[in-house]
């Protein structure tokens, strides 16, 4: 029976051709983003481990704060590097930084992109223990000396003798170039930009004078590393707050630091990943059951000679078995191109991921094509069972195609997942946790899905009612085709009904968020002008040039706002840090109680909604430890409306620090009578000069801010993109079938009178009709969960929700669209319909 | 070796076939369907063509209803030559000026009967003539049955809508292929007599395919077909004639 199932799998080459297809598309996103994912992580793997293969002891401060994305930790201070020169067994040390630094272009504009790789200054020293070594010119020496890694340098097309310009923490300022280093064995680490300079310079330059972020120490080999850093650490005096770790263990924990980032990404992937093989899995249960149906005879005959009903379903799964394998290793192999696609559409959208090279673990095949073909096997359990369960009789009748299908109990079990999916989304509106909102979107989709046979005629005849009266007969017999089948067109409008419903509802989401963003920006920023940057959290404006913007005679007022790390009693936010003094009538908190301008040094504000969760009042202590090791017991001042974070602080608080201290934005208002042209100027010679941020009017600057969502939107289209094309696939496949299904009816249309032309209006009427019914039920089922998710997440900081009518307009436009589209191949198909063989075929 | 048929004044030809040869294939494997085939079939009468299985009836039909083409020859319907016309203008031709019967799956199951009668109709976009269809709709008296699909349909009332369908048009010539083949006696018998109706009392040209006599026996004339040749014709038949001349065929 193995042998036989074979053989009838590979006669049948079109059948065979077509549901891999599925597969193929179904595994394929799932190999790209696997294998993308891993070449991201190989290739971090690598860079650390080539970056500390020569570190065998590393020392660091013990002051750190959990991000969640990795720690911010204090600085160390210089000094400690003689005790650990002291120590026996250390043959080399050196204090290394990698702090922000942006390195300007010859034409003004700084290198690099805002979005891209990080922009670092570090220390270049001539210890052995240094990660850098000099690959043309020599080492930077005193404060007017500088090195560039080799990418940098050919990039800027900086030549050794040339001056550079370099923005850093102090401001910005001018070096003169006097050589090219490499790091370990790679021209740049990750497509970063590194600044080098002498210790003394880096440390007063991008941090603070006497400190750097950490020390690197080699052995002199008579120490293993681990008895090497128990010995350093063993001299460290304990009032010091330093520790040491060995070379693999700093190795590790950057890496898993980066992973941990890098996972979340990943995670995001992988989730759209699911999301096309989920609607993989439709297609492929779709092209089982139609072909089960088609080849109903064949299986009746098999009966009738006798094969048992075991055998005629196990001869199915045979067939989904070798169909599966074979679709899942052709989907691995096109995976490898999606992964580089992948790759590109990131970077198309400004999301630089340096990737070296393609890593291919064994994992990924096995990953691949297991989950392919058990997917593709249990797709093809119920249409197997269901062949199974033929009478041989069926083999000398006609084939029964148009069975009335009882719908009572899909309802029934269809009403029941929509009840509880809604109850379930009542209860999140209601303040129920965010897995309580998904579950009960995922029971709504779920119970619409269950529905959909029952829902595909009364809107398949709804929709194709301007069709019949456009397009006459032809048009009427394209809505009663679509229609007749309901079970097959809701099969096949499934996967355009997901890929709508997540488009619609991110569309939704994003209009949502873009006008929330627009109000609060609206609300609290009172100024002409916003000079920012956009820089991920790391580097920015430093405060000394918000300071020198204040001062301009053109500027009334200028206060900036920035964010730094904290623990602020058991949480790890981001904390906003602004200057009381100067925020005044510019920057608007919008208080609830306690008044902005008054905030002292050791107090904090705090969100009202959080303060009502912590239960904090104007007075309450908080205990707030800060990354430069200081831990104080604050005062909450004040509660604010929703911004940009939970907890303020004040400027002051940083003022001696040794954390760096940047503005992210800094706001502007200007002086009476200043026209826009000379304030301009004026805040542009400041700014230009800095080499970094852009300064716009408060509209630009609105606009610009509410913008920054169509990043992620387009991240999410371009991810959604292959989820369509499995659509379109799934509407070709399904209408090819049909097409060969009703091969004597159009042999007979054909015979009576119907064009070729005819025919393919009537097939591409089908497929526009299926996938319409697909985009409106996805539509309005996106827009509920767009409302329902905007709602229930009010309390994080939405309020409204907003339609994005054009954009809804667009997605059935393209639904439309989909429907011609996928209706090409099968209408010439069906125009190539032999009458003779068609009418012949009794 | 090619038989001449009756001769027929040319105005009174609804269609005709010109030294028609039909090949499949080449060389060894050559198939003559039909072999230098010439027969006219006369306007306002009812025509069948028997044969046994294989000796190119259903073929010669399918090329001069323009189904198919042939190898050399020539084919009209009316006067028009086949041979020159794009599939359009072919399609065009078999929707305003032939009709059709086949055996089986006549209909289009997503269409009601009344629209299946009018098919053709639709498909060129015209209303038709609707005492004309009404007539025909009254002869095979399926008034009630209009608005049923196909399913809900016996398959004599089946083969009837099929026939009416045919008619709706008023064609030039109705093609009719085994129209009984898949009925009892009794539905086979209405719609032979049906069609007799059409031809006598409605004044249509019909030619069906056949392989039995008590249908064929139904016609004005009966044209013989063996190994794609014409192996000779007869008019009034009877079914004792024909089985007569069948034997006498088969020696």
């Amino acid at each position: 029976m193995f042998r036989l199932s074979l053989k009838m799998t590979l006669s049948r080459r079109g059948r065979l051709l077509l549901t891999s297809l599925a597969i193929i598309l179904g595994t394929s996103f799932l190999s790209g983003t696997t294998i993308f994912s891993d070449t991201i992580n190989s290739t971090f793997d690598r860079l650390f481990t080539d970056v500390f293969r020569d570190v065998d002891a590393y020392v660091r401060s013990t002051d750190s704060v959990d991000t969640g994305f990795g720690d911010q930790r204090a600085p160390s201070p210089i000094s400690a590097l003689e005790t650990i020169f002291g120590v026996e067994g250390v043959s080399a040390a050196v204090g290394d930084m990698q702090s922000y630094a942006r390195v300007i272009n010859k034409d003004g504009k700084p290198l690099g992109e805002d979005q891209g790789p990080p922009t670092f200054g570090g220390i270049a020293s001539e210890s052995s223990a240094g990660l850098w070594s000099v690959e043309d010119g020599r080492l930077p020496v005193g404060p007017e000396e500088m090195m560039l890694d080799r990418e940098t340098a050919e990039k800027g097309k900086f030549e050794i003798g040339d001056s550079v310009r370099v923005n850093a923490l102090s401001g910005t300022r001018e070096f003169t170039l006097v050589g090219i280093a490499n790091y370990g064995d790679v021209s740049s680490p990750g497509g970063a930009t590194f600044a080098l300079f002498d210790q003394p310079t880096a440390s007063e330059f991008l941090l603070k004078p006497g400190f750097v972020d950490a020390f690197l120490i080699k052995g002199d080999g008579t120490l293993s590393d681990e008895e090497l850093a128990e010995a350093i650490d063993a001299a460290l005096p304990a009032d010091a707050k330093l520790e040491t770790l060995t070379g693999a263990e700093i190795t590790e924990e950057t890496t898993s630091q980066i992973k941990i980032v890098l996972g979340f990404f990943t995670a995001f992937l992988t989730a759209f990943s699911f999301i096309a093989l989920g609607i993989g899995c439709f297609v492929i249960y779709n092209v089982f059951s139609i072909t089960a149906a088609q080849r109903q005879r064949e299986s009746a005959l098999l009966r009738a000679i006798g094969a048992s009903r075991r055998q005629v379903t196990v001869s199915l799964l045979v067939e989904a078995l070798i169909v599966g394998l074979i679709g899942s290793v052709i989907g691995f192999i096109t995976g490898i191109g999606l992964s580089q696609a992948l790759s590109a559409l990131l970077n198309a959208i400004g999301l630089e991921i340096p990737t070296k090279g393609l890593t291919i673990n064994t994992d990924a095949i096995v990953q691949t094509v297991s989950i392919g073909t058990l997917i593709t096997i249990l797709s093809a359990i119920l249409p197997a069972l269901r062949s199974g369960r033929v009478p041989p009789l069926a083999a000398f009748q006609d084939t029964a195609l148009d069975t009335v299908q009882k719908l009572t109990r899909r309802v029934a079990i269809g009403l029941v997942l929509i009840i509880a999916g809604a109850v379930a989304l009542i209860a999140s509106i209601n303040g129920a946790s965010v897995t309580i909102l998904g579950l009960g979107v995922l029971g709504v989709f779920a119970g619409v899905l269950v529905l959909g046979p029952a829902l595909s005629k009364p809107i398949a005849m709804l929709l194709g009612k301007p069709v019949a009266m456009l397009r006459g007969v032809t048009g009427a017999m394209s809505q009663q085709n679509a229609a007749r089948n309901p079970k097959r067109t809701a099969r096949t409008a499934a996967p355009v009904l997901i890929g709508v419903a997540l488009v619609t509802a991110f569309t939704a989401l994003a209009a949502s968020v873009k006008n929330e963003i627009r109000e609060t920006i609206g609300s609290s920023f009172r100024g002409d002008y916003a000079l920012s940057v956009n820089s991920r959290g790391f580097g920015g404006i430093p405060v000394s040039v918000t300071d020198q913007i204040d001062q301009l005679n053109e500027v009334d007022q200028a206060t900036g706002v920035g964010f730094i790390a904290a623990k602020v009693g058991d949480e790890s936010p981001f904390v906003l840090v602004f200057n009381p003094k100067t925020s005044k009538d510019l920057y608007d908190l919008e208080m609830l109680s306690g008044k902005q301008s008054d905030l002292k040094k050791t107090e904090i504000l705090v969100e009202a909604d959080k303060a009502d969760e912590k239960n904090l009042k104007v007075g309450s202590s908080l205990q707030v430890t800060l990354v430069d090791g200081r831990s104080i017991l604050m005062t909450v001042a004040g509660t604010f409306k929703d911004a940009y974070g939970n907890y303020a602080f004040s400027r002051e608080l940083f003022e001696d620090s040794t954390s760096p201290l940047f503005d992210s934005f800094v706001y502007i208002k200007v002086a009476e009578g200043v026209n826009d042209e000379s304030a301009r100027t004026a805040i542009s010679a400041i700014s230009s000069d800095l080499g970094i941020g852009t300064l716009e009017s408060r509209d630009e600057y609105i606009d610009t801010q509410a913008a920054q969502v169509d990043q992620f939107l387009a991240l999410i289209y371009g991810l959604l993109f292959l989820s369509v094309i499995i659509a379109i696939v799934g509407i070709i496949i399904t209408l090819l079938l049909s097409v060969f299904e009703r091969k004597r009816e159009i042999g007979l249309l054909r015979a009576v009178g119907m064009t070729r032309s005819q025919v393919r209006t009537m097939v591409r009427w089908e497929s526009v009709i299926t996938s319409l019914f697909g985009a409106v039920t996805g539509v309005v089922l996106g827009i509920l969960t767009g409302i329902v998710i905007v709602v229930s997440l009010n309390e994080s900081g939405f309020s409204a929700f907003t339609l994005p009518i054009v954009n809804t307009l667009y997605i059935l436009l393209g639904a439309f669209v989909i429907g011609v589209i996928a209706a090409v191949f099968p209408a010439w198909r069906a125009t190539r319909t032999e009458i003779i063989s068609a009418i012949a075929s009794a | 070796m090619s038989q001449t048929t009756q001769k027929i004044d040319p105005p009174n030809i609804a269609a005709r076939a010109d030294s028609a040869s039909k090949i499949y294939g080449n060389g060894e494997s050559e198939v003559r369907a039909l072999d230098n085939v010439s027969v006219s079939f006369e306007r306002g009468k009812f025509s069948a063509i028997m044969g046994p299985s294989g000796s190119g009836k259903s073929t010669l039909m399918h090329c001069i209803a323009g189904l198919d083409s042939l190898t050399k020859g020539k084919v009209f319907i009316g006067e028009t030559d086949l041979s020159g016309l794009s599939d359009k203008e072919i399609t065009k031709l078999r929707r305003e000026k032939v009709g059709f019967v086949f055996q089986s799956f006549n209909l289009i199951p997503t269409l009601n009967a009344h629209e299946n009668i009018t098919l053709p109709l639709s498909l060129g976009k015209s209303k038709g003539d609707k005492d004309w269809i009404q007539q025909v709709i009254d002869t095979i008296s399926l008034n009630d049955r209009l608005d049923h699909r196909p399913s809900e349909l016996s398959g004599g009332q089946q083969q009837r809508v099929a026939v009416a369908r045919a008619l709706a048009t008023r064609p030039e010539i109705i093609f009719a292929d085994e129209p009984t083949g898949n009925l009892d006696s009794k539905s086979g018998g209405d719609i032979l007599k049906f069609m007799r109706r059409a031809v006598t009392d409605l004044k249509q040209t019909i030619v069906m395919v056949t392989h039995d006599a008590v249908s064929a026996s139904y016609a004005d004339r009966i044209v013989f077909l063996s190994d794609g040749h014409v192996a000779g014709e007869m008019t009034n038949p009877t079914p004792e004639k024909v089985l007569d001349y069948l034997k006498h065929l088969g020696e």
